[in-house]
């Protein structure tokens, strides 16, 4: 079985080939806005580093977030036009739950500007809230993971983050396509509503 | 076939044509009841509507074609400008579907797509026109000399776009988004010289046009009228018809200025029945030849896209993968 991954929902956008479970190449791109727009270009060299080609591919499994609105549909528009185009399934893995898989990860928490978090992890449902809420939440010790403990690590000095350049903190494809009990719908997971309708709600209460 | 993607705003639409110019499957998906609540296009809701709707959208534009990806030889897509996130969606997905099925790649411009709309049979449009583009994101005037992209822009609004200029007249007088067409049925039973709302930069030299004054007249008149149904069609008949005299005597100056012998007017606002009424008038005493595009292709569609793509440079593979969409032009 001959997989695709992808997750672009963060500045770090992750590709991976992977057969029966095995990583045969793998692509991280970094940076805000113009990394998920290098997508394609990295699967491209990916293909040609492991030497298949698209149309020997069995599945596409894409990171559903969340994280950047923009950089989230770009790679799932990217994975459901890919598996339209080869005529095969494709299916989505939670960007949180991508980082929860990292050797002995407790917490996800990714970027979610303006002050927040999305996080995931020790009992913790998926949501946004500031760092400081969440360090009243963490457990003791917990290690935390992503580019949003990364950015909070002063406000969540309680916490075990790794070092700044850890491959934790990165959502790496790998986990998507080797990970099949994590895979679901490849639908997006925003958690957040846009602001339009936040104001809407906020003009009727 | 060309297969062509278009996400700019929003209307998230796909369409086929042959390589010869005929129309095999256009399809539209309008998100305009789901912005009708904000009042607006609200981009991130337009966004995350077109992630849903893109690949179903190709999916019916195939089936109502009778035909199948293996049919397709190339991929167009509107790359620019529009709201960039809309626009990303498309560009995703026409690029990814390219790379999937090795096909080539045409961006196309969205102006350059609403002027190809009459490009299409059967009665296809030659260059060279004087051309008047008209909708809810632009308005201005140009010389076109051929069909490949580019034109020479001799005019253009200042403010608002005229198309903007129906839907805020429309929200003045409650109708609610989008109002552009409920405006001109409310217009129907009004009398349009109820009231005097002028013709916007009359007399100024120059092809510009401008649009917020009119706006903040019919706000006044608004608020000093009685709010009656009567009323309200005597404002929306006398609104739009100084848009409409603002438009056709502005085209007819720059038609008689360039020495073109023919008009050619696209977007979203040449399907008012008014304006088209007008400007068939105009042209008829000015002995100039007129071209509307189709009411159907009037608002933003991937036909105009998939036909402006017959004159655009493909890409070819592997360059177009890191391409990127531009919000203006
Ligand atoms: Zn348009």
């Amino acid at each position: 079985m001959l997989l695709l991954a992808l997750d672009t929902a963060t500045d770090a956008a992750t590709a991976c080939l992977a057969r029966d479970g095995e990583v045969l190449a793998e692509s991280m791109t970094l940076g805000r806005s113009t990394a998920a727009q290098r997508l394609l270009d990295d699967i491209n060299h990916l293909t040609r580093a492991a030497r298949v080609s698209l149309e020997e591919l069995d599945a596409v499994v894409a990171g559903t977030g969340p994280g950047t609105f923009t950089g989230l549909r770009i790679g799932l528009a990217s994975a459901r036009a890919l598996g339209f185009g080869l005529g095969i399934p494709v299916h989505g893995v939670g960007t949180l739950d991508a980082l929860l898989s990292g050797d002995g990860v407790d917490v996800a928490c990714i970027d979610a500007r303006r002050g927040e978090v999305f996080c995931k992890g020790a009992g913790i449902e998926t949501c946004a809230l500031a760092p400081e809420r969440l360090a009243e939440l963490l457990p003791d010790g917990a290690v935390v993971a992503g580019d949003g403990a990364v950015r909070y690590r002063e406000q969540l000095a309680a916490a075990a983050i790794p070092p700044d350049g850890s491959p934790l903190h990165v959502p790496w494809a790998r986990y998507h396509a080797t990970l099949s009990a994590l895979w679901g719908p490849a639908d997006p997971l925003y958690v957040r509503a846009p602001d339009a309708d936040r104001s809407i709600a906020g003009a009727a209460s | 076939m060309i297969l062509a993607i278009e996400s700019s705003c929003d209307e998230t639409a796909a369409a086929l044509v042959d390589r010869d110019g005929a129309l095999r499957a256009s399809v539209v998906a309008s998100q305009a009841q789901l912005h009708a609540r904000y009042g607006g296009v609200v981009p991130e809701v337009a966004s995350r509507r077109h992630l849903e709707l893109c690949i179903p959208v190709v999916e019916r534009a195939l089936e109502e074609a009778g035909a199948t990806l293996d049919d397709v030889d190339a991929v167009a897509v509107t790359e620019g400008p529009g709201l960039i996130g809309a626009l990303l969606v498309g560009l995703a997905t026409a690029k990814a579907l390219a790379f999937a099925r090795g096909l080539p790649l045409i961006p196309v411009d969205h102006l350059h797509g609403h002027i190809a709309s009459l490009y299409l049979g059967p009665e296809p449009l030659e260059p060279p026109f004087l051309l008047l583009l008209a909708s809810g994101g632009h308005t201005l005037l140009a010389e076109v000399d051929h069909r490949e992209p580019g034109m020479r822009v001799i005019g253009q609004t200042l403010d608002d776009a005229a198309g903007e200029a129906f839907d805020k007249g429309a929200r003045l007088l409650g109708l609610g988004y989008p109002g552009g067409a409920a405006l001109e049925r409310l217009a129907r039973d009004g009398d349009d010289a109820a009231h005097d709302f002028g013709v916007a930069m009359a007399g100024r030299p120059g092809f510009d046009f401008s649009f917020s004054g009119l706006k903040t007249a019919l706000r006044n008149a608004v608020m000093a009228s009685g709010g009656s149904d009567a009323e309200r069609a005597d404002l929306a008949a006398s609104y739009q018809r100084a848009i409409v005299r603002s438009l056709v005597s502005r085209t007819m100056q720059a038609v008689d200025a360039s020495g073109r012998d023919t008009l050619a007017v696209v977007g979203g606002v040449a399907a008012n029945g008014v304006l088209r009424g007008a400007l068939e008038d105009a042209c008829a005493g000015a002995g100039v030849k007129l071209a509307l595009a189709p009411l159907a292709l009037c608002s933003d569609n991937a036909a105009m896209i998939a036909s402006a793509a017959r004159y655009c440079r493909p890409v070819p593979f592997p360059e177009y993968l890191s391409r990127d969409a531009y919000a203006t032009a």
